[in-house]
């Protein structure tokens, strides 16, 4: 027996965007625990909470699509968090080199990490775990293992600002940074290439595309976005440690996988990782102020992922 | 040798007696304080100047350990010491059992450290002990295990106690209060929420609305009170003794609009939070002092010269209200400091 045409229509629909459904889904879940949920300001306060993470998840966004996979993304957080700590050193008029050098020092670790892949094909997972490693050495030399750095008067004021008295200047900044990832992604010659790459890295090869940069540019991108990340959790937290950003890369990896873009490359995109880090952002939200107890919290979060990435799968399935 | 044994088989058996002891909060930390006190012969551990201190890290990435190996050189540096070898195990336990050993390589006269896993190290430090090589604990709560000759310990029960006291005594002893507390599992948590919990007996005019983990995060700890201040509509006081922490929760409270309705506990000498305390006149200090690891050097320096030590030495916390503030805050450093009577030439660079 054929399949009703819109039962077909809806599962296509289902299908392409299933990242934004199980969002959907969470997201109802949450407002029956909590009318919290439904509250402007709260929700700021939630994509300012995700602000940090969803930043970083754009940039590895890029790598993902293409194949790769970049887990220095937490120690260049933690780096560059402090570098620019430690350069803006209170003053108001350093603020804005202050982020430059933060962006310069993220790009670098992310030049390094896709000149050596493009070069030598070392494993994206082996290579960008030790050049992680060796950021966090870098950070722990830079900073004696305390936070040095004052951050410039009015920078966390500036961010934590709410427009219209509910949305926060940092919060904007996550979802305008995602509409440019977005709009690279989609409409630049960059993103298509990023696609085609991971799809088939042979035959982008041998049909002509530029392989190596490419790599290189989607590295470097995760680079600054890290940086960028940094900047953000600076502003959303202040200078509280040196290894601020320790552990955040699994997060991010979490927040891509679950929204769509998987380690095989040539799918998935800047959209679907926004759902996947306000699934993850919303689901500790929403353990957390259910008022369990800290230990069935966490429980109750691994079967929130876990139920999000086997609807992710059934959807996915239903309309292929 | 013989000396050496006799002493390990001395330590065994007081860790026996604590181990057989009650659970109770109130009777464990007395029977602590009991085994903190008994004497220790270090006849055995003797040596003559000068010394190589061998210092092994269980990690060396928060300010707090490094504010604390600062007090040591600055200690070392007032003895004849020739040099101090410091190994870095970066929460690896493995590797912390790799560092005691390479440091029994290069021949030190003591070993100072401060683990990432107690258990994990103890049977190293045992054979350390066993090779006439003194081990003293720095910073840590106290420890009896027969491979630590002794500890210089900061009791997390206590410093619990006194910041629940003070925070009873500002709310006058009624309200709800929220607690935020650091890892899950690790003993400052279980040791300040026991010790809270007992205190909370004599106020029956409180609430305890939600207990936290916070992992010494600040972030973590402001998302965690943003869910909290949906949850409850009035939150009187807030039980919270580490000030990195304390911040988030402040800040938190600051951007929903509702500071004026809450209390703050004490925090620790974190200069960030001795910073909000300044600015905003309540909370206070109760410390939780890096100098532990000067307390650690002062008594590896007895054991090195054979004189007796107890098996745990204290280092007490100390309140320090909201108006004695200005006395230790440092407005022009990082908040990721601590107050300190460090001399210049020994602060972290």
């Amino acid at each position: 027996m054929s399949v009703p045409p819109l039962a077909e229509t809806l599962a296509g629909v289902l299908a392409r965007h299933t990242a934004m459904v199980m969002l959907l889904a969470i997201f109802l879940a949450a407002v029956m625990v909590s009318d919290a949920f439904l509250d402007p300001r709260y929700l700021g306060n939630v994509l300012r909470q995700a602000a940090p993470l969803g930043i970083a998840a754009i940039g590895v966004t890029c790598v993902m699509i293409l194949g790769g996979v970049d887990l220095s993304v937490g120690a260049v957080i933690s780096l560059t968090a402090v570098v620019c700590a430690v350069a803006m050193n209170g003053q108001p008029e350093a603020l804005w080199p202050a982020v430059a050098l933060a962006c310069a020092v993220g790009l670098g670790v992310g030049l390094v990490n896709g000149v050596l892949i493009a070069v030598t094909r070392v494993s994206p997972f082996i290579l960008t775990l030790g050049t992680g490693i060796a950021v966090v050495g870098l950070a722990q030399i830079y900073s004696g293992g305390t936070a040095r750095g004052i951050v410039s008067p009015g920078f966390r004021e500036a961010l934590n600002l709410r427009l219209g008295g509910w949305m926060p200047v940092l919060a904007l900044g996550f979802l305008g940074l995602a509409a440019l990832g977005y709009a690279v992604q989609r409409w630049s010659v960059f993103g298509r290439q990023l696609f085609l790459i991971g799809a088939n890295p042979r035959a982008a090869t041998l049909a002509g595309l530029p392989v190596r940069r490419v790599t290189i540019a989607a590295y470097a991108l995760s680079g600054l976005f890290g940086a960028l990340a940094g900047v953000a959790l600076l502003a959303r937290s202040g200078v509280s440690g040196s290894l601020s950003g320790q552990g955040m890369e699994f997060q991010v990896l979490a927040a891509v996988v679950l929204g769509g873009t998987t380690f095989d490359g040539g799918r998935g995109g800047i959209p679907g990782t926004v759902a996947g880090v306000l699934v993850l952002v919303i689901a500790f939200n929403l353990v957390n102020i259910s008022g369990l107890s800290f230990h069935v919290q966490l429980i109750l979060m691994g079967a929130i992922i876990v139920l999000a990435s086997a609807l992710y799968g059934r959807l996915g399935r239903a309309g292929a | 040798m013989l000396a050496v044994r006799q002493t390990l088989a001395a330590l065994g058996v007081a860790a026996l007696c604590v181990a057989a002891s009650a659970p109770a909060a109130q009777e464990t930390l007395e029977a602590q304080r009991a085994a903190a006190a008994e004497p220790v012969d270090t006849s055995a551990f003797r040596r003559d100047p000068p010394y190589r201190i061998g210092v092994s890290a269980g990690y060396l990435s928060n300010s707090w350990v490094v504010f604390a190996l600062q007090h040591i050189r600055w200690e070392a540096s007032l003895h004849p010491i020739s040099e101090i070898i410091v190994t870095d195990a970066a929460f690896n336990p493995a590797k912390q059992i790799a560092d005691i050993e390479d440091l029994m390589q290069r021949e030190i006269d003591l070993l100072i450290y401060w683990p990432v896993d107690d258990r994990a190290i103890e049977d190293t430090l045992s054979r350390v002990v066993e090779r006439g090589v003194a081990t003293v604990q720095a910073g840590g709560g106290f420890n009896d295990h027969p491979g630590t000759i002794t500890s210089a310990y900061i009791s997390q029960w206590e410093l619990g106690e006194m910041v629940a006291r003070r925070l009873m005594e500002d709310l006058g002893g009624q309200g709800r209060i929220i607690a935020m507390l650091p890892i899950a599992g690790t003993t400052a948590a279980v040791d300040q929420l026991a010790a809270l919990e007992h205190v909370l007996q004599e106020f029956p005019d409180i609430d305890l609305a939600s207990v936290e983990y916070g992992d010494w995060n600040r972030a973590r700890a402001k998302q965690i009170t943003e869910n909290l201040l949906q949850r409850f509509p009035r939150i009187d006081g807030v039980f919270s003794p580490a000030g990195q922490m304390s911040i988030g929760v402040a800040e938190a409270f600051d951007e929903a609009g509702r500071l004026d309705e809450v209390t703050m506990s004490p925090g620790d000498e974190y200069n960030g939070w001795l910073k909000w305390v300044a600015q905003h006149g309540q909370g206070g200090a109760v410390t939780f002092p890096p100098r532990a690891g000067q307390v650690a050097m002062q008594a590896a320096m007895r054991i090195l010269a054979g004189e007796p030590v107890t098996r745990g030495i204290q280092v007490p916390s100390e309140f320090i209200p909201p108006d004695e503030i200005g006395a230790h805050v440092a407005m022009d450093r990082p908040d990721d400091w601590w107050a300190t009577a460090l001399p210049d030439a020994f602060l972290p660079n």
